[in-house]
């Protein structure tokens, strides 16, 4: 038997994958989806994880659970699965405090090493840190950290100022209870790795890394992002939910899924020779993985997310940034609810045109801020194209339920398109059920199964995008396409911002002749490509929209818009924006003014099914005032 | 097969609830398993350790070395000490002396330095039900376990309170103002079916409202809210929501009597607990309700709450399940169920914003 499992527990989805060996590699046999169940009503991810082996059981006809519900994961019970690997975005992040000598050198470090797990830096510590003992104890002890990492000093560096930065922490350690306690992760100069084991071995667990700044010029990150791994699964081991049981099912713990993304990603990008980007868009927590130049980049955002974090995403960007991919007017108070709402019931869906087109608003929004707080480090490995557009990257994977499980592949595609604004000829890919961090995790056990895996399976893949640069006129010629396949030759004229789909279905070729008519356009610095193709879910898209994108800025115009791409993105008949939608209303933007309230005063809603309580109707203005002054006096 | 979201909405069931002291405190439970508890019974007391103040003892005692400072420690590390109580001296009534600058637990001496932690609040963590302890945990609280209705809400304001139940007035919250028994209201629970706004919540904390279930809130209020003494709960959302009239009538049959209203927080970062509210009741020998069903997958018969416009707060029963995912209005294409509402109507709607009520 050589199955093997691999799970990943996002904030609203448990999603399973079975891996075998057919023909002598490893392949995808099944997969699937269940709801995450750390939470009420039954605070263990075990039921979840059941759920969805139980689903993979009824269409395999395996029994992967015995009669008491225990999961068969044994290297030697015969006809049980080998392995399982597991990787977990759900839950609280890790409350860091970050020690270091220098914020610009060893704090600059610590933080991308934490860059690759889910941690919140609650508090940081450095030689330029002014505050008493007395204020850095009551930091410490009131900002209740989980992980405290220490970094600095180089290799045969600075010793005393560590170890000086040290005692506060000690300290603190020594005064707090035990379970409160911190674990502590040193990554700075390894000649004090003993005394700092010594300092601090009695009170709390300690894991040792190499020193993350060697040297003023080389940074190591590999190490203490693995022992930042370790460290993120004792965590959830103590934190309940029935992580640690399932833990002590895997060999290595339960890692995070955004290190699984950063492995594969290395991976597919060193594989195929080109750079390689994929972003995960959850409910509580986002990540961006690229490679790129030879180097690894990872951006995880505890604040961007389309559930749990929805409102703490509309905080972080701002509302202009939701409302510029709306094609209505909105008040505040309608989009500020809208996201405390879906915070308050992340796994909801958007059942009416308008919600969707808010939920999608949010998701280009989330994605514009990863891009953006990854650009200035793209930067130290590659000139970066002028402007805000995004390096050259093939392929495009995309993950979390929002942008992969629209039912649409050409509402997904075009959502990447939209969010991300590639240039050139690009793959898109999507995965839908965690393929990538399951098998990133696999990956430390068994690279074997995770290569083979993702080399013949895996990635759903939507098709190529052909996207033009450049700023192509509206409604003017802008591509003339010809595509010729076993079946037809078709030839097309794309005029300048629409976009047109060609769909050629996955396993089909093309032979695919694109010629820019457009002015100052190209594909990829190219105005002629001719090549052989595969499809994809949706199809062929060739986007004549230019970039970066020219959403309008009048409402009624970008509803124009909005409205024709999502038609032709998904082959569909366009569904025009309701006129009431497009009436700026006077009211909208007083929403939050003082005074509005008084605008509230009397406004009523009856219970939902029936008219339960009178409707009120609003009083002008001067009266209301007066009417609270009453009250009120 | 897909298994839902809860939010239970019962109106005789049996329930579980932790009386727990906050994570970081330290305390005591005051009760054994198999006792009865009313409602404000103290079942744990506790505290959440608080500042840490520093004193230089050597520079006061005028020390030449840190070891000096051993031999002049007057209480045990770890006692409780109280403000101007000497902590180091060479005699405890006169001379050069360290005293405790506030009341405290001394929790340390080293390097030539006191430390001083202050005594924080005394937590008393009530039962908040009338039931039975049915399990303890030493040092954090117990569980309890109650029969009577539960409503189970999406937003409160982190506050908890036990209180007569009554309906707001015919013209609404605001027309407590115009009651001439205005006091008829104070610390009690008021039951409102329209959305909270600014001046609902002067009304609450000027009149001594004990506590509020309303369907939703001016999102603008939060903050305020957070802040004041009474307990919001929220079953529907923010913004312009009307409450489900199954749930307003639901709560209707219960005015008068006592209800507790746990308005916690919901945390972003971990779905512990629901805010709800609960009704005691009675239950007659050997009549032990069934708890909230959970654990199962949806079926035909499931009662659910829809959750997202165009119909959120309405209440149904799934009719029929599809097997394949269904396009809906927008374009999307879901798993979903055929749902009979309360009005007649049916409706199609994607199982994510299903929530069975539990029965």
């Amino acid at each position: 038997m050589s199955a093997i499992l691999a799970a990943d527990f996002g904030s609203i989805h448990t999603r399973l994958i079975l891996l075998d060996v057919v023909d002598g590699g490893y392949r995808l046999i099944a997969q699937a989806q269940a709801r995450t169940t750390a939470g009420f009503p039954y605070h263990d991810v075990g039921v979840g994880l059941r759920h969805s082996l139980q689903e993979i059981s009824d269409v395999t006809g395996r029994k992967l659970l015995d009669d008491q519900g225990k999961i068969l994961v044994s290297a030697e019970m015969p006809g049980s699965v080998q392995e399982l690997a597991a990787t977990a975005s759900a839950g609280r992040p890790l409350r860091t405090i970050l020690v270091g000598l220098v914020p610009e050198i060893s704090i600059a470090s610590g933080l991308r090493a934490a860059a690759g797990t889910y941690v919140q830096i609650v508090e940081t510590f450095s030689l330029s840190d002014t505050r008493t003992e007395e204020e850095k104890l009551n930091a410490i002890v009131s900002s209740s950290p989980d992980l405290v990492l220490i970094t600095g000093g180089t290799e045969h560096g600075a010793r005393e100022p560590l170890l000086e930065l040290a005692q506060v922490i000690h300290l603190a350690l020594r005064l707090l209870e035990r379970p409160r306690r911190p674990v502590i992760l040193y990554a700075g100069n390894s000649a004090i790795a003993p005394q700092i084991r010594e300092m601090f071995g009695d009170l709390t667990k300690v894991f040792v890394a190499p020193n993350v700044r060697p040297s003023l010029e080389d940074e190591n990150l590999d190490g203490a992002q693995l022992q930042l791994g370790l460290a993120f699964d004792a965590f959830k081991d103590n934190r309940g939910g029935g992580y640690e049981a399932v833990g002590k099912l895997t060999r290595v713990g339960i890692l995070p899924t955004a290190q699984g993304y950063n492995l594969m990603v290395e991976y597919l990008g060193k594989a195929l020779g080109q750079n390689a980007l994929a972003v995960d868009v959850g409910s509580a927590v986002s990540s961006l993985s690229t490679y790129i130049g030879g180097d690894v980049f990872t951006t995880i955002r505890t604040d961007i997310g389309q559930g749990h974090s929805a409102y703490d995403l509309l905080l972080t960007v701002g509302q202009e940034a939701i409302r510029r991919w709306l094609p209505f007017y909105i008040t505040d108070e309608e989009l500020v609810s809208y996201a405390h709402n879906k915070s308050l019931r992340p796994s909801t869906i958007p059942e009416t045109l308008r919600d969707l087109y808010l939920e999608h608003a949010f998701l280009r929004a989330g994605i514009q801020e990863l891009v953006a707080a990854t650009r200035p480090a793209w930067e130290k490995v590659i000139q970066l194209p002028p402007g805000d557009s995004l390096p050259a990257f093939d392929p495009l994977i995309g993950a979390g339920a929002t942008l992969t499980q629209t039912g649409s592949s050409g509402m997904t595609a075009m959502l990447m398109l939209d969010a991300l604004q590639p240039h050139g000829m690009i793959t898109l890919q999507t995965d839908p059920y965690g393929l990538l961090p399951a098998l990133g995790a696999l990956a430390h056990s068994r690279p074997d199964a995770a290569v083979q895996t993702i080399e013949e399976s895996g990635l759903e893949r939507l098709g190529v995008a052909f996207c033009l640069s450049g700023q192509p006129r509206a409604e003017r010629p802008a591509l003339d396409v010809k595509i010729i396949t076993d079946d037809e030759q078709v030839e097309q004229r794309i005029d300048g911002g629409h976009l047109w789909v060609y769909p050629l279905s996955i396993g089909n070729e093309a032979e695919v002749e694109v010629r820019v008519l457009a002015r100052g356009s190209s594909i990829g610095d190219r105005r002629r490509i001719k090549t052989r193709v595969e499809g994809g879910a949706a199809g062929l898209i060739f986007d004549a929209r230019g970039r970066l994108l020219p959403l309008a800025d009048d409402v009624r115009r970008r509803a124009m818009q909005m409205s024709t791409w999502l038609a032709e993105a998904t082959r569909s008949t366009p569904r025009d924006i309701p006129e009431s939608w497009l009436q700026a209303p006077d009211a909208a933007r007083v929403a939050i003014r003082p005074g509005r309230k008084l605008r509230q005063l009397g406004e009523s809603a009856a219970p939902a099914d029936e008219s339960r309580l009178d409707e009120v109707v609003n009083k002008p203005e001067e009266q209301e005032a007066e009417s609270i002054r009453n009250a009120l006096s | 097969m897909p298994y839902p979201e809860h939010r239970h909405m019962l109106a005789w069931t049996t329930v579980r609830r932790e009386r727990m002291l906050p994570e970081t405190a330290v305390g005591v439970t005051n009760v054994v398993r198999g006792k009865t508890v009313n409602l404000r019974d103290v079942v744990a007391r506790g505290s959440v350790p608080s500042r840490f103040l520093f004193i230089d003892a050597m520079d006061v005692l005028r020390l030449r070395t840190p070891d000096e400072l051993d031999s002049l420690i007057i209480p045990e590390i770890g006692e409780e000490v109280v403000e101007g109580q000497v902590l180091a001296g060479r005699r405890p009534d006169k001379g050069r002396r360290v005293f405790s600058p506030v009341n405290g637990i001394f929790v340390y001496a080293g390097e030539g330095r006191l430390i001083v932690q202050e005594t924080p609040d005394v937590i008393d963590m009530e039962a908040g039900l009338v039931g039975n302890v049915v399990d303890v945990y030493p040092n954090r609280g117990v569980v309890i376990e109650a029969y009577g209705a539960l409503v189970q809400g999406v937003w409160g304001n982190g506050k908890r309170v036990i209180g007569a139940l009554r309906r707001e007035p015919e013209d609404g919250l605001e027309g407590v103002f115009d009651e001439s028994l205005e006091q008829r209201y104070s610390g009690t629970v008021l039951l409102t079916g329209r959305s909270l706004k600014a001046i609902s919540l002067s009304v609450i904390e000027n009149q001594g409202i004990g506590g509020v279930i309303a369907p939703s809130m001016d999102p603008t209020l939060i903050e305020q809210a957070r802040h004041m003494q009474a307990a919001i709960l929220l079953t529907e959302g923010f913004g312009d929501m009307s409450m489900s009239s199954r749930l307003y009538t639901m709560l209707e049959e219960f005015v008068e009597r006592q209800v507790t209203i746990d308005a916690i927080q919901p945390d972003r970062w971990e779905d512990v607990r629901r805010p709800e509210a609960f009704i005691n009741l009675p239950a007659r020998s050997g009549d032990r309700p069934p708890p909230p069903r959970v654990g199962r997958p949806f079926r035909v018969g499931d009662q659910v709450r829809l959750t997202r416009a165009p119909r959120a707060g309405s209440v149904g029963e799934i009719t029929n399940l599809p097997k394949t995912p269904q396009l809906i209005d927008n374009g999307l294409r879901v798993l979903c169920a055929q749902i009979a509402l309360v009005t007649g109507e049916s409706a199609l709607v994607p199982l994510a914003n299903l929530e069975v009520l539990g029965k």
